[in-house]
């Protein structure tokens, strides 16, 4: 059992490690553009984003499996059921939390350190540098709650991985398999470990949030 | 030398102008700029401060027309003038760092950015705190480290929005000497407050501000009974 919990457990961190990652290259980018300047379009983008923090993982399950599937769009690729299919599915999940917070932390930051290092002689470039450097521990909170959501999150990993054992199988889509089995050993070890797992980064949040 | 043309402001979303067709010179000595709250005279000092972009009107610096001048060329007129808010900002790091954060930017030698941040912070009596994360100490000191980055640019004009609102009385003391003092060696500085009293020891000149109109009286008498 230890075996497969330990496999199942490193996918896990994997899949929805790689999905923050990929999630926060173009999050935060995009979070400095709406913090830049006040404008309709930046509002209303930022809006969308906020509006879609709260969609349904299933919701995005669904649309990308239409996309992926082999009569889809985007079926050439034969991505549905591998695990880069979940990791796409979790960074398009999570990149409007990871927008909406970053946005909020550069529009505050940028309404004080910014003024200030224009006013102490910064160029633009080195303005935003001041403040990006600043907004650095809100930022990495608003990351890790992204690695958060998509670590918890079993729409989008059913729905495109399939729950392949030994492929794509990941801590959520096992717990639900065990439970429909009745395996409910297994389903609570793998529940404790995301517990603890969901538990570690909120702390490390913590800590990082104090330090910001 | 700065001087407003004039110069309207409006803050995005508002239909009304918070400065009023202001002109006005922040010239050498202490200009006092006194108003209520919500007068705009910070609106009005940031606007001086080249970080807010007139409606209509101009900024000119030492005689040009700052917002017509090409970007590449602004950041040399913008580091003649440094505004120091109310509330002081500090970057995370120690109190040293921010005190050598302007003269960084400026990508001055590590040499001369020591040798300036212990004379700035030996200025205002802060040397001790060089090593001290910077906010983590109390808002009258943050004041004063605020005030030690200002001046360890040696700007030539200072912009200065309620400096004394969190000093203490000696606080207050060693700073007008300070201002005195610097305002001798020619540097322009523009003090908003809303302390009579500091205005009436340092003023050369006033701009009294009401409703975002602006009014300069040169003679300090004049303006002491206002």
């Amino acid at each position: 059992m230890w075996q497969e919990v330990s496999e199942v457990v490193a996918r896990s961190l994997l899949v929805s490690g790689t999905a923050t990652v990929l999630a926060a290259s173009w999050s935060i980018p995009t979070a400095m553009f709406l913090a830049e300047k006040e404008s309709a379009f930046r509002r209303v983008l930022l809006d969308v984003s906020n509006t879609l923090v709260g969609v349904p993982t299933v919701l995005i399950g669904l649309i990308l499996y239409l996309l992926l599937s082999r009569s889809g769009p985007l079926g050439f690729f034969g991505l549905l059921y591998t695990p880069a299919s979940i990791v796409a599915g979790e960074a398009i999940l999570i990149t409007p939390l990871i927008v909406s917070l970053s946005a909020s932390v550069l529009r505050e930051k940028r309404a004080e350190v910014w003024e200030m290092a224009l006013s102490m002689g910064a160029t633009e470039r080195q303005a935003s540098a001041t403040m990006v450097a600043e907004s650095l521990p809100r930022l990495l909170t608003a990351v890790l709650l992204g690695f958060n959501r998509a670590i918890g999150e079993l729409g989008v990993a059913l729905m495109l991985g399939g729950n392949i054992k030994g492929f794509t199988r990941v801590m959520t889509t096992a717990i639900a398999l065990e439970v429909s089995r009745g395996e409910f050993e297994l389903a609570l070890t793998l529940g404790g470990v995301l517990l603890v797992v969901v538990f570690g980064i909120t702390a490390i949040v913590r800590k990082v949030g104090k330090a910001g | 030398m700065i001087e407003l043309k004039r110069v309207s402001f409006a803050y995005p979303r508002s239909c009304e102008d918070a400065i009023k067709n202001a002109s006005l010179v922040f010239g050498p000595g202490v200009t006092a700029v006194i108003g209520p709250n919500g007068s705009g005279k910070t609106t009005l000092l940031k606007l001086a401060a080249l970080l807010y972009r007139p409606r209509a009107g101009e900024v000119l610096i030492d005689g040009v027309s700052f917002w017509s001048m090409p970007d590449a060329a602004k950041v040399a007129f913008r580091r003649k003038v440094v505004y120091v808010h109310e509330k002081p900002i500090m970057l995370r790091g120690s109190v040293a760092d921010n005190v050598a954060y302007g003269l960084r930017v400026r990508n001055l030698s590590s040499e001369d950015v020591a040798a300036r941040v212990d004379e700035a912070l030996e200025a205002l009596g802060i040397k001790s705190l060089a090593r001290e994360k910077a906010q983590a100490l109390s808002i009258g000191q943050q004041q004063r480290v605020a005030l030690a980055r200002a001046l360890a640019v040696r700007p030539k004009s200072l912009l200065l929005d309620e400096p004394t609102a969190n000093l203490d009385k000696s606080g207050r003391e060693e700073f007008m000497e300070l201002i005195v003092g610097l305002a001798e060696r020619g540097t322009c500085i523009a003090v908003a407050t809303h302390d009579r009293l500091l205005a009436l020891k340092l003023m050369d000149r006033a701009v009294i501000v009401e409703n975002g109109t602006a009014t300069l009286i040169e003679n300090p008498e004049e303006a002491s009974l206002v």
